[in-house]
């Protein structure tokens, strides 16, 4: 990123439910677990996480979104690897 | 010692490595007498330390929150249920975290940098603006504000430009007919500007090591919330400069310019830049800060703004034989015997930083045992389960518990290590991007640190302002500035609290981890 591009991001307002597209690779928080599938919840968009190993809530993982229904703003996403903590 | 007992030493030793391995690798489970909250024991007592020390009897002294964290690690152990190895194994891990690490490393080079441009008279270059541009009364507020603001970008602190500037610029103010109520508060809201954008300010360095995120990008994502505010509260003293009434004092402000004014003093606008610029463009901060003091260095020995000594000297004792014989070297002084030690800004820049650093050390203790009680993730799931239930309220709860927590510790950098864990852990629990979340924290952090009448801030200026009368005959006792009257004319805090108010609720500046990745591994 430029030096340029560092100061100007972020002058806009960004939507509480932010979409994703099929095959987006994001690194993103696990936040909770419902069941046994943990969930990724970005703003207020949830994406189920599937072939995941136990216990990452927390964890700063890498995911491929699978689907993302726009209209409900909820999706799914595979487990690609862990890349992270929580900084407590 | 016996070879025996060496070995016995070392056993032991290794042991309690071996324990302290395996308490930082699990959660040890320290349980306690009343449940997992009162886990929350040594940083609330600490907090409630701090309200009477520096809330009630207004002292400012950061070693006197150190000795209230130690009594409160000692009374914690006495809640402790069975064994106390665990407590104490806990400190250890608290202790050498990452985060305590990076904000002493961080805050060690900010202080020889900020002290060494200070030697190299960068105030005494403001100064000479100020009276080069010969703004009239009106003006006087506004130029204020933009130049303590530059002194706090420079310095990173905004309790050292407070200082500096109710030491020259206040009186010089007052003297030209400028409102003495709105000229401490230009110089509060400089003081803000600065302790919330310098790379080198103490609470944006603990911002962005908490959230763990790079200061240099911290710095690059604060800039639009920052200048937005600034824009406001210069407009806001153009309009109050010429509308609210000074007093009519007969007397030459220009004599305490001209007394204390060297224009080379502005070549450090240079040496600040070089830390922001490298800073800015993915540097790590200890690389940006060290160019930044050697930039500064060269200036003050090739300008003659400051010598060798003032930024590193050894005070020899002149009867000791071999001192003498060195004296030539730049960094050689030969004191009388009692007085021998190490000075110049590099020691005292560093030096001013210990009693925090130690705090924080502790501090960051205390919350290891809050997480390791299960005090943390109570109080956090009670947050989330009813307060904060969605992204905005997740916001406006971390906006406005920073505030709270500002508003009882008045240390602003206490405070902001106090709340950061809880600013963290409800922000990655929406994926908010740890940058947004540094700004968030050290938003309300500088500017309440700088508002409220008993925050050290405000206390700092107000005890210099005090003593102007004992300074100049023309001060009268009746030119004091009361810090309760200030409240409403720190323009730049009170815009940055509403901006990021209003931020909370509308999204604006909000990002999350999934847009952009905050340059942690690299930097910290």
């Amino acid at each position: 990123m430029s030096l340029l591009e560092k100061y100007t991001k972020g002058w806009s307002f960004r939507t509480n439910k932010p979409s994703f597209g099929e095959g987006d690779e994001i690194s993103v928080f696990i936040t909770e677990i419902d069941g046994e599938t943990p969930i990724a919840r970005i703003g207020d968009s949830k994406l189920r996480v599937h072939n995941a190993p136990g216990n990452l809530v927390d964890k700063r993982v890498l995911l491929r979104v699978t689907e993302f229904d726009e209209s409900e703003h909820v999706g799914e996403a595979e487990y690609v690897e862990t890349v992270g903590e929580s900084a407590f | 010692m016996s070879d025996s007992e060496d070995r016995d030493v070392d056993e032991d030793l290794s042991e309690e490595v071996a324990e302290t391995e395996i308490a930082s690798e699990g959660p040890p489970e320290i349980e306690f007498y009343g449940g997992d909250l009162v886990s929350a024991f040594p940083l609330a007592f600490f907090v409630l330390w701090a309200i009477v020390q520096s809330g009630l009897l207004r002292i400012g002294d950061t070693t006197g929150l150190v000795a209230g964290m130690l009594v409160s690690l000692i009374i914690g152990l006495f809640l402790v249920k069975g064994s106390w190895r665990g407590y104490a194994n806990t400190i250890f891990e608290g202790m050498t975290r990452r985060v305590a690490a990076t904000a002493v490393v961080a805050w060690l080079w900010a202080g020889m940098f900020a002290e060494t441009i200070q030697v190299g008279g960068f105030v005494e270059g403001l100064v000479w603006a100020a009276n080069a541009a010969n703004v009239g009364a009106g003006l006087f507020p506004a130029v204020t504000f933009i130049l303590a603001g530059l002194l706090a970008t420079g310095i990173g602190t905004g309790y050292g430009t407070t200082v500096a500037f109710t030491t020259l610029f206040f009186p010089a103010g007052v003297l030209l007919g400028a409102n003495p109520v709105l000229m401490f508060g230009a110089i509060l809201s400089g003081a803000v500007f600065g302790d919330n954008l310098a790379p080198v300010s103490d609470t944006t360095i603990v911002s962005a090591v908490t959230q763990d995120s790079d200061i240099g990008g911290v710095v690059a994502s604060r800039f639009k919330y920052a200048i937005l505010a600034a824009i406001i509260a210069f407009i806001g003293y153009l309009v109050a400069g010429p509308a609210m009434p000074g007093l009519d004092i007969s007397g030459q402000a220009q004599q305490i310019f001209v007394e204390n004014s060297e224009p080379a003093g502005l070549l450090h606008l240079l040496s600040m830049f070089v830390v922001i610029g490298t800073a800015v463009a993915g540097r790590h901060i200890v690389e940006a800060i060290s160019w930044g003091i050697i930039v500064a260095a060269v200036f003050n020995v090739a300008f003659g703004l400051a010598s060798v000594a003032e930024m590193v000297a050894f005070q020899a004792p002149e009867t000791l034989g071999i001192a003498q014989s060195l004296a030539w070297l730049p960094f050689v002084e030969l004191v009388p015997a009692g007085e021998t030690g190490v000075g110049g800004s590099l020691y005292a820049g560093a030096q001013g930083f210990f009693p925090l650093i130690v705090l924080v050390l502790l501090i960051v203790a205390g919350a290891q045992i809050m997480i390791r009680g299960g005090g943390f993730a109570a109080l956090q799931d009670w947050l989330l389960d009813s307060v904060a239930t969605n992204v905005r309220r997740a916001e406006v709860t971390m906006v406005l518990g920073t505030a709270l927590v500002n508003a009882m510790i008045t240390i602003n950098t206490a405070a902001e290590i106090a709340i950061g864990p809880y600013i963290a852990r409800l922000g990655e629990r929406f994926n908010i991007n740890g940058y947004r979340r540094a700004n968030i924290l050290d938003a309300n952090t500088s500017a309440l640190g700088y508002i409220f009448p008993w925050s050290g801030g405000v206390l700092v200026g107000f005890a210099v302002i005090q003593g102007l009368p004992n300074e100049y005959e023309w001060f009268t006792q009746s030119m004091v500035v009361n810090p309760a009257d200030v409240v409403l004319f720190v323009f730049h805090g009170w815009v940055l609290v509403i901006i990021f108010l209003l931020a909370a609720l509308t999204g604006f500046g909000l990002e999350y981890t999934s847009d952009r990745e905050s340059e942690e591994v690299a930097r910290v």
